[in-house]
């Protein structure tokens, strides 16, 4: 399993890298490491990896600014690591084009599961006309939504939402992101909307809508489809 | 108000008034002799004389010295001229009016020399006595002034109030120098020229400026405060006249209680200073000790299990457990640098509370799960009420609080007990309630609850008692309540309440897909 699949690791900290590398290697990834920014955009051009795990604070040029630079011509999943918990640093890496954004300390479990979605999210995105996870399918030509194979009776924008989401499966959208999809730029800050009709698509599409499997909602960022 | 006290004429309106007493001394006498004139043909001008003794002292009720002497000395003159016979010559026949003329003479003299003495003490007492009060009111008022800043401003009020002079007052810096001169700048109340010569009378403690032997030329004068332990600063006025000796010495009263109370005033903040230092000295030793004891513990953990796993062939079970151990460990400092990283976010106030809305749900969801390990041991109760609404909160920030608040009801309650979290809206408020069946707090220790380091002994071992300190400052940025209360069948209850609006939410129109 995943033997064509390399991981670029950005990273200053060797232990930081030995464990990603102990930990990757063992679940059949080959393994890349650079230690700053300068080496770490010539290695990404040179060896192309599947995905990139980038570290936000770096010596030489600021994560954020690596990741800008990497999304101009790289378009497979780059998944932020970082020491840096605040709302604006993870929103500002995701609008900045990362696909997932997950804090120092973390469970390498929940690394592995993220990796395994964001390289499964590009495997998807081939222009299918229909999505389907476990016992939904999302009809994008017709814009039905079956679940369990029985037709749901959702509105305009639980559709749009509800599409956006699954497009871009297992990726952290955030909230601007999507209400300026959505409803567009004059509704950026109106999260009470967005959150109204999560709860009215839950309510169709989940089993629990209490207890959520597919519409994962991300503390104060986002929303994510699941993996 | 002595609204007139030490008031001062220029020197030729002084001269005119006094001229003003004489012509009126001089007029009264004439007046009265005049309205005599009737009884200057009968025998009765001893009368008349009587008459003008008691005008003489009527005037000597009412105007200074001279005036009264120059009263005293016409009454005699007019009445020996008018109305001692012969009349209109200053002879006098009998000897008894000789007598009488000498005994008047001498009579109108003293009246009008007592009883302008008598006046004049009556004056001075008065005088006295303003003086009194004005001292009396400002040593009331500077004791009753809370800081060096009010102090001031009590100090040139009551000299603005009592020697109609504009003061201003340079203050020592704390450190016994004159506050920099960038300060007074921006007040412009001194020119740097002045700001040299306060500094000399501050340096010097002498007087300086006008009226002084140094720098006299000056328009303003500088009179420096003296204290017994440090010297508060110096004292501006601008003063158009000299003050004259009783002024001089209200003044330098004056001068002594507001340096008085200044340094007073000075000592507490500097008293208040070194508390402090005590203060949070103290509180960084508690830390420190606190700190190191609950990173060594994790650490030893980390350390000893993983040596056992590299150097010993212990089982895989063993292996296993150990891991097991170094897990929580890592988990339990991570908890740790998460608690102080909040603690000095709080501390600080360089943090900002991001309100939006948010579905209850899904925070609750977010802990639960985060929070499903050290659960696992215990029933945890969640009710959310079917009918709420959004929610305005920091959702980071409260789900640090009820992280905390469950972290502490597991490190109490014992395994297989109830802990419950319940979440409602209610008059515009969100209120989350979380109880256990654990121990409870001691009564007496209800009101501690939330204070920093505060802790009980806890069943599991743990924590820096940070965690509900930090519950407590993250509601009350949000302008919330948290409550604590022990439960009649025991354990703890936390109630918060933090005023969260329904949302505005406009019906949009939406076609439904068939």
């Amino acid at each position: 399993m995943n033997e064509n699949e390399k991981i670029l690791i950005i990273d200053d900290e060797l232990q930081i890298r030995r464990l990603l590398e102990i930990t990757l290697s063992a679940s059949g990834y080959k393994i890349i490491q650079s230690v700053n920014g300068k080496e770490a955009l010539v290695d990404a051009a040179t060896h192309n990896p599947s995905l990139i795990i980038l570290d936000l604070g770096l010596p030489d040029i600021d994560g954020q600014d690596i990741l800008k630079k990497l999304r101009e011509w790289f378009t497979k999943p780059i998944i932020i690591l970082s020491v840096r918990d605040s709302e604006d640093e993870i929103i500002n890496a995701l609008d900045n084009g990362a696909n997932d954004y997950l804090t120092k300390p973390f469970r390498s479990g929940e690394l592995l599961a993220r990796i395994r979605a964001a390289i499964r999210s590009i495997e998807n995105t081939s222009d299918t006309a229909t999505l389907s996870f476990e016992s939904i399918t999302i009809d994008l030509q017709s814009h039905t939504v079956k679940k369990n194979n029985e037709l749901l009776k959702l509105t305009a924008t639980e559709f749009s939402i509800l599409s956006l989401l699954a497009k871009n499966r297992g990726r952290v959208l955030t909230h601007q992101y999507i209400l300026k999809e959505i409803w567009g730029h004059g509704y950026s800050n109106q999260t009470q909307y967005l959150r109204v009709f999560v709860a009215q698509l839950r309510k169709k599409i989940e089993d629990n809508p209490s207890k959520p499997t597919l519409l994962i909602t991300e503390s104060g960022i986002g929303y994510r489809f699941a993996e | 108000m002595p609204d007139k006290f030490f008031t001062k004429y220029p020197n030729s309106t002084l001269l005119s008034k006094k001229i003003k007493h004489y012509l009126l001394a001089i007029i009264i006498v004439s007046v009265t002799a005049l309205l005599c004139i009737p009884l200057s043909n009968t025998q009765s001008y001893y009368v008349v004389s009587f008459i003008l003794l008691f005008v003489v002292s009527f005037l000597a009720t009412i105007k200074g010295i001279g005036p009264v002497l120059v009263a005293a000395t016409l009454s005699a003159l007019v009445w020996n001229f008018f109305f001692i016979p012969p009349h209109y010559t200053f002879h006098i026949e009998k000897a008894e009016d000789i007598l009488m003329f000498g005994m008047f003479f001498i009579i109108a003299f003293l009246n009008g020399i007592l009883t302008t003495r008598v006046r004049r003490q009556e004056q001075l007492a008065r005088e006295r006595e303003k003086r009194t009060n004005a001292l009396f009111q400002l040593t009331k008022e500077l004791s009753k002034a809370n800081g060096i800043e009010e102090a001031t401003k009590v100090a040139t009020d009551n000299i603005k109030l009592y020697f109609k002079l504009e003061a201003y007052i340079v203050l020592q810096n704390g450190e016994n120098v004159l506050q920099p001169f960038k300060q007074i700048k921006e007040d412009k109340t001194l020119n740097e020229r002045e700001y040299e010569i306060a500094m000399h009378a501050f340096e010097k403690l002498e007087m300086a400026g006008q009226f002084s032997g140094i720098s006299s030329a000056h328009e303003k004068t500088f009179y420096p405060m003296k204290g017994t332990r440090l010297n508060p600063g110096v004292i501006v006025v601008k003063q158009n006249d000299e003050l004259d000796e009783v002024q001089k010495i209200l003044w330098d009263t004056f001068l002594t209680q507001i340096s008085n109370a200044l340094e007073r005033e000075f000592l507490g903040e500097l008293a208040q200073k070194v508390r402090f230092l005590d203060e949070s000295d103290r509180l960084y030793r508690t830390l420190f000790n606190s700190i190191s004891h609950e990173l060594r513990i994790p650490v030893s953990t980390i350390m000893g299990a993983s040596d056992t796993i590299i150097s010993s062939n212990s089982s895989k079970d063993v292996q296993s457990e150990l891991c097991h151990e170094i897990f929580t460990a890592s988990l339990r400092l991570n908890r740790l640098i998460e608690n102080l990283l909040n603690m000095s976010r709080l501390e600080s106030g360089h943090f900002s509370v991001r309100l939006d809305w948010y579905d209850m749900n899904d925070l609750i969801n977010k802990i639960t799960k985060d929070l499903s390990e050290e659960l696992s041991a215990y029933h945890f109760k969640v009710v959310i009420d079917d009918e709420m609404p959004l929610v305005r909160i920091d959702f980071g920030l409260i789900e640090q609080v009820l992280y905390n608040l469950l972290i502490n009801s597991t490190q109490y309650a014992p395994d297989s007990t109830e802990i419950a979290l319940s979440a409602k809206h209610e008059n515009e408020n969100l209120i989350i309630e979380i109880t256990d069946e654990g121990p409870g707090f001691p009564e007496t220790e209800l009101k501690n609850v939330f204070m920093k380091f505060f802790k009980v002994n806890s069943r599991k071992a743990g924590g820096l008692g940070l965690g509900l300190s930090i519950v407590k400052g993250f509601i009350e940025a949000h302008n919330g309540t948290i409550d604590v209360s022990n439960r009649e069948n025991g354990g703890a209850k936390f109630t918060i309440q933090i005023p969260s609006e329904k949302p505005e939410i406009k019906k949009q129109e939406d076609t439904i897909h068939e």
